[in-house]
């Protein structure tokens, strides 16, 4: 008998609304100025890098020519939906022939 | 007028390129929770309250894998911690703000309507509390709908990994770094993200969700102790 998804799905819920919305509330106090500011500031592009980085390392080589394409794409486009079709249709491509 | 005031309709409208994005993650979401014997319910009342998209397929992965439900609660939180910098940075979304409508701007708080709106503030226009909630019941309403249509049609779609969906994110991800380049201040904390990420993950030494929190906060906290002036 498996263990009802419930058991996994309230304390998800729980535990995420809990993160989200301390830091809603935590962060009004945040200077403005000053070290902790610019580490503030920084920290969106770091998450965005890191995600980028863990997400091609967890793929092969094709996932990693395929970023390679999508990277290209946003530097020529600077468009999401670009960046995105090309990106799909390289790991398609990539996956279907190589 | 939609570029000098915070609108609904414009969050919902710009993050539409995106939504869809999300919509194809959704619907190999819902495939992945059917394998793991998440019913259409299941997997609806998940979207609705955790509404964290990366976490459910990592908790669910895990479920699935037969790690228990602490294990798979444990891996998916993590990878939710960096939500709570993501409410931290935008706190004028939340100023001024009765406490349930910042509990529902937090609760809708998501990697997307945050880069859009960082996006649209970087172009100089701007975006607010509504722009916010406005991206983010657009991608409620869709994560909801395809990831419990994903789960009801399970039998009847194919691979999605086969298809490049899985890829979506990815793509996505590096059109908002590309986005969110703010120059030459960016590289050495960039560099220590990738390289603490991208280490700690390569070698083993930790897991994918650590590697992406450590990563952001290296990478932080090297901007915090450079000396450049903003």
């Amino acid at each position: 008998m498996m263990t009802s998804p419930w058991a996994l799905i309230l304390p998800l819920a729980a535990g995420t609304f809990t993160i989200r919305l301390s830091g809603a509330l935590l962060g009004a106090r945040i200077p403005t100025h000053g070290r902790w500011a610019r580490a503030m500031q920084a920290l969106p592009g770091c998450l965005i890098v890191s995600l980028v980085a863990v997400s091609l390392i967890s793929g092969g080589p094709r996932e990693w020519i395929a970023g390679l394409v999508a990277a290209l794409a946003a530097l020529a486009t600077r468009s999401l939906p670009f960046t995105m079709v090309f990106g799909i249709a390289a790991i398609w491509l990539l996956r279907h022939y190589f | 007028m939609t570029n000098s005031e915070d609108s609904f309709l414009t969050g919902a409208r710009e993050i539409a390129p995106l939504v869809l994005g999300v919509s194809i993650y959704g619907l190999a979401y819902g495939l992945l929770a059917a394998q793991a014997g998440f019913s259409p319910f299941d997997v609806a009342g998940m979207g609705v309250i955790v509404f964290a998209g990366s976490s459910q397929i990592v908790a669910t992965q895990q479920w699935l894998a037969g790690a228990g439900a602490f294990a798979a609660l444990i891996a998916g939180l993590a990878l939710n911690l960096r939500i709570v910098l993501i409410t931290a940075s935008i706190p004028d979304v939340f100023a001024g703000r009765p406490l349930w409508q910042k509990a529902l701007a937090a609760h809708l708080a998501a990697d997307e309507n945050w880069a859009m709106l960082l996006q649209r503030r970087a172009k100089g226009r701007v975006a607010g509390f509504r722009y916010f909630v406005g991206g983010g019941v657009a991608q409620f309403v869709a994560w909801g709908c395809a990831t419990t249509l994903g789960a009801a049609l399970s039998v009847a779609i194919p691979d999605p990994k086969s298809l490049g969906m899985d890829f979506a994110f990815t793509a996505a991800f590096i059109a908002i770094a590309r986005a969110l380049f703010r120059g030459r201040r960016d590289l050495a904390p960039w560099a220590v993200s990738l390289g603490v990420a991208g280490v700690g993950l390569a070698t083993g030494w930790i897991a994918a969700p650590w590697a992406i929190v450590l990563g952001g906060l290296a990478g932080a906290a090297t901007a915090g102790f450079s000396s450049d002036d903003d």
